[in-house]
C-alpha cells in the first residue's frame, strides 16, 4: 500500500480527475485547488483510468460549470466538478435537472459557509444542506483519508444507481489538511468502477442516431407520475452503496458503512454528526470509554437519500438519550436538517412498533464558520446529555448570552496522547513557514513510519498576513480534527508577532520554544515582555533564538527564512536523527526547486548549513525579570465598539466574545483599520521637505494611503510635535497661503516603495536623494506615529478650494485608508481616489474579491468617515450581482428622493423664504460649492423641521439628506466584469440609469489565485491557461460603448493619473451609465510592483492597455464621442510582455508558441487600434433631443 | 578568388565572417539571410551567469514566496513543476539554431565566477553547440580585488569550463589588461583554443535632464578597430591561441585590415544590428574583392601579413612609433 501525505483536495482531485473524462469548473475557495489540480495534471498530460487526459473547462460561473457538467453528461461522458457554498447555490438549477435525469455524476464539495449577513470562506454544512432537495445523494467524508475513500465510492456508485452524488467534506478542515493517507492505485480503482455502469451511461447518450427528447415541458397530467416514478432508484441506492463500500473493503480494507457507529456497544449516550466534527467525536468517544463512560458516536455517511432502516440498525438499542449535531443554521426551523431526519426516523420506528422506547433526542449546532470543535466541547454535550432537564436545542462553542442556547465547555480538558508531537509555527505569509511547514509533514509522513498531520490558518491579509501551522506527528493514527490546544514545541518565526497576540497561549507545560529574533542570545531575555517571561517561566519552557533573517540573507534569500527555522525545528523537535533530518530537508529542497533553477537550490541549501550555528539556548530564569508589558493591541482612545469588540478580534480572541457582542445584521461600524496598526514594513517613505515639489504623485499612488498629503491653515499647524515639519503651499495658486505636509503612517506602511520610485524630486548633487527615501521603520516609527495623530486631527480646508487637477486631489480627505491588500496592490488606489473625490456621498456596491476582502474582511474595515461622520457606504452581496446590487441602490435611492421631494414640495409655501430653492436647485455631485450649500440649506430645513408638527414632518426629517446628491459606484475585479457579473453588468448599463462601474482589471482572478478570465491577455500563463491563453482579451469597453448612452473609459493611473482623473470626473458628470476598466497591476503578473507604473507606461505604450474615453456627450457638440489619449504605439508588444513572469513563463517553457501568442498579441493591439482610430474619427449627425427627461435620472440635478 | 575557407577553433568555415554574439542571434530567420550572404559561423548570444542567477532568484521571490500565504489563493501561477528557470529555454534556442543553420554555431557563456554554474557548458555542448566563446566580461569594484587576484580568478573560471567539455573553448576578452601577453599565455595554459579580442564593455551614458544613467545600447564603430588590430599583430606568433576580432568590423577593408592583422576569424554585430543581414553580404564582398585585388589566393596567406612579426615597418606596432607620430605632428 503505498501512503503519501497530501490534503483533502488534492486526494479527492486525484481521483475523481482519474474517473472522469470531462471536467468543468470554476474557482471558488476552498474548492479552487481540486479545479488547479485537474489543470495542472491536464495540462502534463496525465491521463484517465481510461488512458485520456480529461478535457478541464473553466467556465464564467459555476451555473455556467454546472450547465457544462449537464450537457457532458448527456452526451454520455462521466464527469466531475469540484465547488462551494455560493457555488453550488448557482448549480441549483441544474442539479435538479442532472437528478431529475437519473444521470450517473458524482461532485465534490468542500463544505463552506453560504453568506448571509457576511461572507465566510470558512467551513459548514450550510451549502450542502441548501442541496438536499435537488434529488442528490449526500455523502460526507470526515477526514482526508474518507475524502478519497469515499470519492471513489462515490463515483462508483452513482454509475450503478444512477442517483448522481454530491460528496462533501468541511472545507479547511479536511480539503487544505494534510494528512498521510493510503493512496488508492489505478489498479484499486478498476477494481471499483463498473464497466458496465459506464456502458449503461454511454447507452443513455443523446445521439441522432437513437434520437430522443428530455428535457421536455411537462403538464399536471404528467409531471407528478413522472417524478414518483424515480423513487426506485432512490430505494435502491442504500443497498448500491453499500454493494460499493463492501467492494472497496475488499479491494483495499478499509471498511465503511452508510452510518459507522464507534462506542460502548451498550452506550446509554450517543452524538450523531457528520464531517470532520466526528473525527473529534470519534477521538473523544475513545477517550471516555477509558473513563468508563457508556457513550458513542455514530457517524453519518449517508445523509440522503436517508436510510432509516440501517440507521436503526446501527444506534444502540440501548441509547437513553441522543444529541444530534448540525453544522448549519436553518433560522426558524424545528430542528436543523439532521435532526429532524433522524427523529423522524426514531418517531416512525417507534410508531411502527419497531422500539419499545424513545431515547430523548436533543439538537445542537457547532462549528459554523469552521469555529473550532474540540473534545472539550464533545465532552459537554455528553455532560448535557446526562442532565435531567437537558437543553432541547442548544449551541456548543459560542458563548450565547442572548438566547442561552450554549453548553458550558471545560477549555482546559485536553484529551490527546501524550504521544502525539504538536507544534504550533506563527509565520508571515510570505516568508514561507506554510510551505516548508508541508515540506516537513512530507519528510515525516513519507519517510518515517508516523503518523503526520498538517492544519493551516491564515489571516485575511493580503500584506503581512500571518500564519499559523498546527502539526501532529506520532506513532498513533490522528483524528483531532481541530486546532492545537497544547504544543510542546511553539515557534515564532516573525519578533513582531510577540508584541501582537498571545503567542504562547498555547505553550504545553515544558515547550520548547523557538524565537526568530534580531538579537543576541545575552539580550534576548531582557527583550521579552512580562506577559512572554511569565509564560515561559510557569510552563517551565526551554527557549532558543535565532537571527534566522541576517542567516537568510547572508545565503542571498533576502528574508525568506524558512528552511532556517525547518533546520531548527528538527534540530529541537528531535524526531529524526540530525544528520537525517538535514538529509531530507535538502533533498526536498532539491525536488521542489530543482527546476527552478541551481542557484535557488544551493542558496537554501547554503541557508539550511548554516542554521544550526546560530541557534542558541537561552537560559530561562525561575523568574519574571521584565517591566515591559505587552502594548495595547488598539489605542486607549479608541471608540468603545473597538475596545471592546475589534480588540479582541485583533488578539486572536474573538471566539471569546459572546453573541451579544456582535451586531445581529451584520451591520458594522466603518473607519477601523486606523486603530489596527500592523507595522509590517521594514523600511518606510521619510521625507525631505527641501526637495519636495509639492507633485503628490506619492499619495497618489499609495495602495495603502499611508503617505498622505494635506495643505491647511498655518495657525492650525502651530502647536504641532517638535519634529512635525511644514513647508508653504507654492505650486498652486488657488492654495496660496496655505501650508503643507507630507505624512506618512509608519505602522500602516507595507513598505512597497512605490512613492519612492515615483519621485521626481532629487538632490541636485545626490540625486539618490528624493524628495521621500525608504529609511528604517524603527528609526522613525514612533515620531511618526506621533505626528500622523496630529496630521489627522488638522482640519480640512473647505473642500471647494482644492483644484480638481491630478497633482491637486491627492489633498482632499481620503475616505479609505490603511487596507490589507497586497503591497503594492494596482488596485487600491483607484479606490482611495474615488473616495477623496465623492467619499461622504458615496454608496459603493462591490463584487465579491480581492476588493471585497481588503474592502471588507473583518477585523477592521479600510472605508473610513469625515470629521462630519460622513463617508462611503459599502455592501457586499455576491460575486456574480454588484451591478445589480448597485443598480437596485440608485432605484431605491431615487425613490427616496423623489419621496423627499414630494414632501418637501407639499410644505413649500410654509417655508422660510429662498429655503425651496436652496433645496431644489441643481446641484451636481462633483459641485463642492453647490454640494456644501445644499448641506447648509438641508441643515436649515431640519431646524426649521423641528419647530414643525405633523407626520411628513418627521418622514421629512428622516429623509431630508437625500435632498443633498449621492452617487452610486459599482466596484469589481474582472472576473465579476468580465465573466461571472457580465449579464448583470451589461444590464445595468443598458438600464440607462444613473449608476458609476469600476472596474479594477487585474486580468486573472486574483483572490482565488490567479486562474484566467476573459480579461487574461493573449500569451498569458494564468491558471487554466497553463500554455499560455490563446485567445484575445474580450473588449469590454467596446460592448458598452456599442450601446452609446454608456460613458466608457479605460484608465491607467499608476502611469496617466492624469487621464484617469479626467476620466472619473467626466464619468461621475455623465447623466447615465459609465463604465470605467482601470489596469491594475497584481501580484499575479510575476513582476516587483515597485516597478509598476513603469510597466504600465509600457502597456499603454504597446496598446496592450489602450486608455481612452469614450463620451456621449461629444456627440451634441458634434465630436466624436471617443477620445483616444494614447494614440500612437511608442513600444513593441514584446517590450511589455517580456517584463512579466506571466509571459516570460511562456517563453521559458515553449520560445516558438511564445513567439507565436507575441505576433498575436501584437495583431490584436494593432487591430484595435485600427478599429479605434477609425471610431475616433467617426463623426455622427446631433441628434434632436426632445424636451423631456426620465423621472427616475432626476437625482443628479 | 580568394579562396575564403578557414579554421576556426578546429572548425571548418567557409568564411572568415561570423555573426557575432549579440541580440540577432535570438532571430533564426535573420541568421538564415546571414549566412546565405556568407557568414561562416554563429555566435549566439551570451548565457549570463548573472542573468540566470538573478532570473531564478526574481522567480523564487515573486512567484515561490507567493505560494501558501494566502487562505484563498494557494498560488498565483500554475503548478512550478512546469516551468524551469534555469538555461533550458537557452539550450531550446540553441538546438533550434542548429538545426536550422547549415554553419557551426558556437554557444557563448558569460560568468566571473568560477562556481555552481560552470556546469552550463556542458549543457551547451550537449545541446549541440560546436565550440564555446566564454566572456570574461568582468568588473573590478572593490578596491580590495588586485589586478593578481582578478587575473587568477579568470583563469580558474577559464580552466573550470575547459574541463567540463571536450568542445573547443575560446575566450573572449576585455582590452584592459596591463600585461596581455602574459595573460594570454595563461590563457592558453588553462586549456583554451582561442581568444576573442576585444569584447565592448556595457556602457551606460548619463542623462543630463533626468540627472540618471541612461543604458542604451551603442553600436561600434570602424573607430574601434585599430585597438584591436593592435593586439592581434602584437599577439601573433606569440600564442598558439587563434584570434577573432571582435569590434569595430564595418566594411569590408576593416575585415581585410583584421586578417592581415593576424585574425583568423571575424566577427560582425553592430553592422548587422545597424543595417540587417545585408550588410554582412556587403563586407563579405568588399573584403573578397580587397583580398584578390591585393592577390591572396588562400586567407593563410594574407594571415598575419601585417603583424608585428611580419610587417615592413613592425616597430610602427610599437611604442616608438608613438613619439614619431607625436614628433611629426609639431
Amino acid at each position: 500500500m503505498a501512503f503519501q501525505t497530501l490534503d483533502g483536495n488534492e486526494a479527492v482531485a486525484s481521483v475523481a480527475y482519474r474517473l472522469s473524462e470531462t471536467i468543468a469548473i470554476y474557482p471558488i475557495t476552498p474548492a479552487s485547488v481540486m479545479g488547479e489540480h485537474a489543470d495542472d495534471w491536464a495540462a502534463l498530460k496525465r491521463p484517465n483510468l481510461w488512458g485520456q487526459v480529461p478535457s478541464v473547462v473553466e467556465m464564467q460561473s459555476e451555473a455556467g460549470a454546472a450547465g457544462a457538467v449537464h450537457g457532458a453528461l448527456q452526451a454520455g461522458s462521466l464527469v466531475t466538478t469540484f465547488t462551494a457554498s455560493q457555488g453550488l447555490l448557482l448549480m441549483l438549477p441544474n442539479l435538479f435537472k442532472i437528478a431529475g435525469e437519473l444521470s450517473p455524476f458524482c461532485m465534490h464539495i468542500a463544505a463552506r459557509s453560504v453568506a448571509t449577513h457576511a461572507l465566510s470562506i470558512f467551513c459548514d454544512h450550510s451549502d450542502v444542506m441548501t442541496a438536499r432537495g435537488t434529488g442528490f445523494a449526500l455523502l460526507a467524508s470526515g477526514s482526508v483519508q474518507e475524502a478519497q475513500d469515499l470519492a471513489a465510492i462515490g463515483h462508483a456508485v452513482t454509475l450503478e444507481a444512477r442517483v448522481p452524488v454530491m460528496h462533501f467534506f468541511d472545507g479547511f478542515r479536511t480539503s487544505h489538511e494534510i494528512s498521510k493517507i493510503a493512496a488508492l492505485s489505478d489498479e484499486e480503482l478498476q477494481a471499483l468502477v463498473s464497466h458496465e455502469g459506464v456502458e449503461a451511461h454511454r447507452a443513455r447518450r443523446m445521439t441522432p442516431d437513437r434520437p430522443v427528447v428530455r428535457g421536455t415541458s411537462q403538464n399536471p397530467d404528467a409531471f407528478f407520475q413522472s417524478r414518483e416514478a424515480t423513487n426506485p432508484f432512490y430505494q435502491a441506492f442504500p443497498e448500491k452503496l453499500e454493494s460499493a463500500m463492501d467492494r472497496f473493503a475488499g479491494v483495499t480494507g478499509r471498511r465503511y458503512r452508510l452510518f459507522d457507529y464507534v462506542g460502548h456497544p451498550e452506550a446509554e449516550r450517543v452524538v450523531i454528526l457528520m464531517g470532520s466534527g466526528a473525527e473529534c467525536a470519534h477521538e473523544t468517544v475513545d477517550w471516555l470509554l477509558e473513563q468508563g463512560e457508556k457513550v458513542g458516536v455514530l457517524k453519518v455517511r449517508l445523509f440522503r437519500p436517508f436510510a432509516t432502516d440501517r440507521f436503526l440498525v446501527a444506534l444502540p438499542d440501548t441509547v437513553k438519550s441522543l444529541a444530534v449535531m448540525d453544522r448549519t443554521k436553518e433560522p426558524g426551523a424545528q430542528g436543523e436538517p439532521l435532526l429532524l431526519e433522524v427523529s423522524g426516523a426514531l418517531m416512525e420506528a417507534w410508531s411502527r412498533g419497531e422500539r419499545q422506547t424513545l431515547p430523548r433526542v436533543i439538537g445542537g449546532r457547532y462549528g459554523l464558520s469552521s469555529r473550532e470543535f474540540t473534545p472539550a466541547m464533545v465532552c459537554a454535550v455528553f455532560d448535557e446529555l446526562k442532565a435531567g432537564a437537558p437543553k432541547t436545542r442548544f449551541t456548543v462553542g459560542v458563548r450565547d448570552d442572548v438566547t442561552q442556547l450554549s453548553l458550558e465547555v471545560d477549555s482546559e480538558l485536553d484529551i490527546e496522547s501524550p504521544e502525539t508531537r504538536r507544534a504550533l509555527f506563527f509565520g508571515l505569509g510570505a516568508d514561507g513557514t506554510v510551505s516548508s511547514n508541508k515540506a516537513s509533514i512530507k519528510i515525516l509522513g513519507e519517510g518515517t513510519d508516523l503518523y503526520a498531520q498538517g492544519h493551516f490558518v491564515y489571516d485575511s491579509k493580503k500584506s503581512g498576513a500571518t500564519t499559523v501551522s498546527h502539526l501532529r506527528f506520532g506513532p498513533l493514527p490522528i483524528r483531532s480534527s481541530y486546532q492545537i490546544r497544547k504544543a510542546q514545541f511553539v515557534a515564532i518565526h516573525a519578533p513582531q508577532f510577540l508584541e501582537r497576540f498571545d503567542v504562547l497561549e498555547h505553550a504545553a507545560d515544558g515547550a520548547t520554544v523557538l524565537l526568530n529574533v534580531p538579537w543576541s542570545s545575552d539580550e534576548a531575555w531582557d527583550r521579552l515582555s512580562v506577559e512572554v517571561q511569565r509564560v515561559l517561566v510557569e510552563r517551565n519552557a526551554r527557549l532558543y533564538v535565532i537571527d534566522a533573517a541576517d542567516v537568510a540573507e547572508k545565503a542571498g534569500l533576502e528574508r525568506r527564512i524558512n528552511t532556517v527555522m525547518q533546520v531548527c525545528f528538527f534540530a529541537l523537535a528531535d524526531i529524526l536523527p540530525r544528520d537525517e533530518a538535514i538529509a531530507r530537508i535538502k533533498d526536498s529542497i532539491r525536488e521542489t526547486w530543482g527546476r527552478r533553477g541551481p542557484e535557488v537550490v544551493r542558496r537554501n541549501v547554503e541557508a539550511v548549513d548554516s542554521a544550526l550555528a546560530h541557534l542558541y539556548e537561552v537560559p530561562v530564569p525561575d523568574k519574571v525579570t521584565a517591566t515591559r508589558t505587552r502594548p495595547p493591541r488598539v489605542p486607549e482612545d479608541a471608540p468603545d465598539f473597538v475596545q471592546k469588540v475589534t480588540r479582541l478580534l485583533l488578539e486572536g480572541q474573538g471566539e471569546k466574545l459572546p453573541v451579544s457582542a456582535f451586531p445581529p445584521d451584520g451591520t458594522w461600524p466603518t473607519g477601523t483599520s486606523q486603530f489596527e496598526k500592523r507595522s509590517i514594513a521594514q523600511e518606510i517613505p521619510i521625507w525631505e521637505s527641501d526637495l519636495c515639489v509639492q507633485c503628490n504623485f506619492c499619495a497618489m499612488i499609495c495602495p495603502h494611503t499611508a503617505i498622505t498629503a494635506k495643505v491647511f491653515e498655518p495657525e492650525a499647524a502651530r502647536n504641532g510635535p517638535e519634529t512635525f515639519e511644514t513647508v508653504p503651499e507654492t505650486h498652486t495658486s488657488e492654495l496660496e497661503g496655505l501650508d503643507y505636509r507630507l505624512q506618512v503612517a509608519p505602522e500602516d506602511c507595507t513598505g512597497c516603495g512605490l512613492c519612492v520610485e515615483v519621485c521626481p524630486a532629487k538632490d541636485r548633487t545626490r540625486p539618490k536623494r528624493k524628495a521621500i527615501n525608504m529609511q528604517p521603520l524603527e528609526e522613525h516609527r514612533e515620531t511618526e506615529a506621533e505626528n500622523l495623530k496630529f496630521f489627522r486631527s488638522l482640519p480640512d480646508v473647505p473642500r471647494d478650494r482644492i483644484p480638481r487637477d491630478f497633482k491637486s486631489l491627492p489633498l482632499l480627505i481620503p475616505l479609505f485608508e490603511y487596507s490589507g491588500a497586497c503591497a503594492g496592490c494596482g488596485e487600491t488606489p483607484y479606490i482611495r481616489l474615488l473616495t477623496q473625490l465623492l467619499g461622504d456621498r458615496l454608496l459603493i456596491a462591490n463584487a465579491t474579491g480581492c476588493s471585497s476582502i481588503y474592502g471588507g474582511n473583518l477585523p477592521t474595515t479600510p472605508y473610513t468617515m469625515n470629521a462630519d461622520g460622513r463617508g462611503p457606504t459599502w455592501n457586499n452581496s455576491l460575486f456574480e450581482d454588484a451591478a445589480e446590487l448597485g443598480l437596485g441602490m440608485r432605484l431605491g435611492l431615487n425613490k427616496l428622493v423623489g419621496r423627499a421631494r414630494q414632501l418637501l414640495d407639499g410644505m413649500r409655501d410654509r417655508l422660510p423664504q429662498g429655503l425651496y430653492s436652496g433645496l431644489t436647485g441643481p446641484c451636481a455631485t462633483l459641485d463642492e460649492t453647490a454640494v456644501a450649500a445644499r448641506r447648509k440649506a438641508v441643515a436649515r430645513l431640519r431646524d426649521w423641521l423641528a419647530e414643525q408638527q405633523g407626520p411628513e414632518v418627521q418622514e421629512l426629517v428622516s429623509l431630508a439628506d437625500e435632498l443633498c446628491p449621492k452617487s452610486v459606484w459599482v466596484i469589481g475585479g474582472d472576473g465579476w466584469a468580465y465573466d461571472i457579473g457580465y449579464g448583470g453588468l451589461d444590464h445595468a448599463l443598458a438600464s440607462g440609469q444613473n449608476l458609476k462601474l469600476l472596474v479594477l482589471d487585474t486580468e486573472v482572478y486574483s483572490n482565488t489565485g490567479g486562474q484566467q478570465s476573459k480579461a487574461t491577455p493573449i500569451g498569458a500563463v494564468a491558471k487554466f491557461a497553463a500554455a499560455g491563453k490563446e485567445t484575445r482579451k474580450k473588449d469590454l469597453g467596446l460592448l458598452a460603448m456599442s450601446y452609446g448612452h454608456v460613458f466608457v473609459a479605460q484608465i491607467a493611473m499608476q502611469s496617466h493619473s492624469n487621464q484617469t482623473t479626467r476620466a472619473l470626473q467626466e464619468a461621475e458628470s455623465f447623466d447615465g451609465p459609465a463604465l470605467i476598466i482601470a489596469h491594475s497591476p497584481c501580484i499575479a503578473h510575476g513582476y516587483d510592483l515597485v516597478n509598476s507604473p513603469a510597466q504600465q507606461k509600457r502597456a499603454v505604450d504597446s496598446w496592450a492597455w489602450p486608455i481612452y474615453r469614450f463620451d456621449p456627450r461629444r456627440i451634441d457638440e458634434g465630436l466624436s464621442p471617443l477620445q483616444l489619449d494614447s494614440v500612437r504605439q511608442k513600444v513593441p508588444m514584446k517590450t511589455y510582455m517580456q517584463e512579466e513572469a506571466r509571459f516570460r513563463m511562456l517563453e521559458l517553457r515553449d520560445p516558438e508558441r511564445y513567439e507565436q501568442l507575441v505576433a498575436a498579441a501584437t495583431e490584436a493591439a494593432q487591430d484595435q487600434r485600427e478599429l479605434y482610430k477609425q471610431l475616433a474619427g467617426i463623426h455622427f449627425e446631433p441628434h434632436e433631443h426632445p424636451e423631456s427627461g426620465s423621472e427616475e435620472g432626476e437625482s443628479h440635478d | 578568388m580568394t579562396d575564403l575557407t578557414t579554421r576556426w577553433l578546429g572548425l571548418e568555415l567557409r568564411s572568415p565572417l561570423v555573426v557575432g554574439a549579440g541580440p540577432l542571434t535570438d532571430d533564426l530567420g535573420a541568421l538564415k539571410a546571414c549566412v546565405d550572404a556568407g557568414a561562416g559561423a554563429v555566435v549566439m548570444h551570451s548565457l549570463f551567469e548573472e542573468q540566470l542567477v538573478a532570473e531564478q532568484m526574481a522567480a523564487h521571490r515573486f512567484i515561490d514566496s507567493r505560494i501558501n500565504m494566502d487562505a484563498e489563493a494557494r498560488s498565483f501561477f500554475p503548478g512550478s513543476e512546469m516551468f524551469e528557470m534555469g538555461s533550458r529555454s537557452y539550450l531550446k534556442r540553441l538546438e533550434r539554431l542548429r538545426n536550422g543553420l547549415d554553419v557551426p554555431v558556437i554557444a557563448s557563456l558569460n560568468g566571473i565566477s568560477p562556481g555552481g554554474w560552470t556546469h552550463h557548458a556542458r549543457e551547451l555542448e550537449d545541446a549541440g553547440a560546436q565550440a564555446i566563446e566564454l566572456n570574461l566580461y568582468d568588473l573590478a569594484t572593490d578596491p580590495g580585488d588586485t589586478a593578481a587576484t582578478l587575473e587568477q580568478r579568470q583563469l580558474d573560471v577559464v580552466r573550470s569550463v575547459v574541463e567540463q567539455v571536450s568542445i573547443p573553448v575560446s575566450v573572449k576578452l576585455s582590452p584592459f589588461y596591463s600585461a596581455l601577453p602574459a595573460f594570454v599565455a595563461g590563457v592558453e595554459k588553462a586549456g583554451a583554443k582561442g581568444l576573442v579580442l576585444f569584447n565592448r564593455f556595457y556602457q551606460p551614458d548619463i542623462d543630463l535632464d533626468q540627472l540618471t544613467l541612461s543604458r542604451e545600447l551603442v553600436l561600434s564603430s570602424s573607430a574601434e578597430l585599430p585597438l584591436r588590430l593592435h593586439a592581434v599583430a602584437m599577439l601573433f606568433n606569440r600564442t598558439k591561441l587563434e584570434m577573432a576580432i571582435s569590434g569595430g568590423i564595418h566594411s569590408g577593408d576593416d575585415a581585410a585590415k583584421a586578417l592581415l592583422s593576424g585574425a583568423t576569424a571575424v566577427q560582425v554585430v553592430s553592422a548587422l544590428l545597424a543595417e540587417g543581414p545585408q550588410a554582412l553580404a556587403r563586407i563579405s564582398d568588399a573584403m573578397s574583392r580587397r583580398l584578390r585585388n591585393m592577390g591572396y589566393n588562400t586567407l593563410v596567406e594574407a594571415r598575419g601579413a601585417l603583424s608585428l612579426a611580419n610587417a615592413p615597418d613592425s616597430q610602427t606596432w610599437e611604442r616608438l612609433n608613438y613619439a614619431r607620430l607625436l614628433h611629426g605632428w609639431r
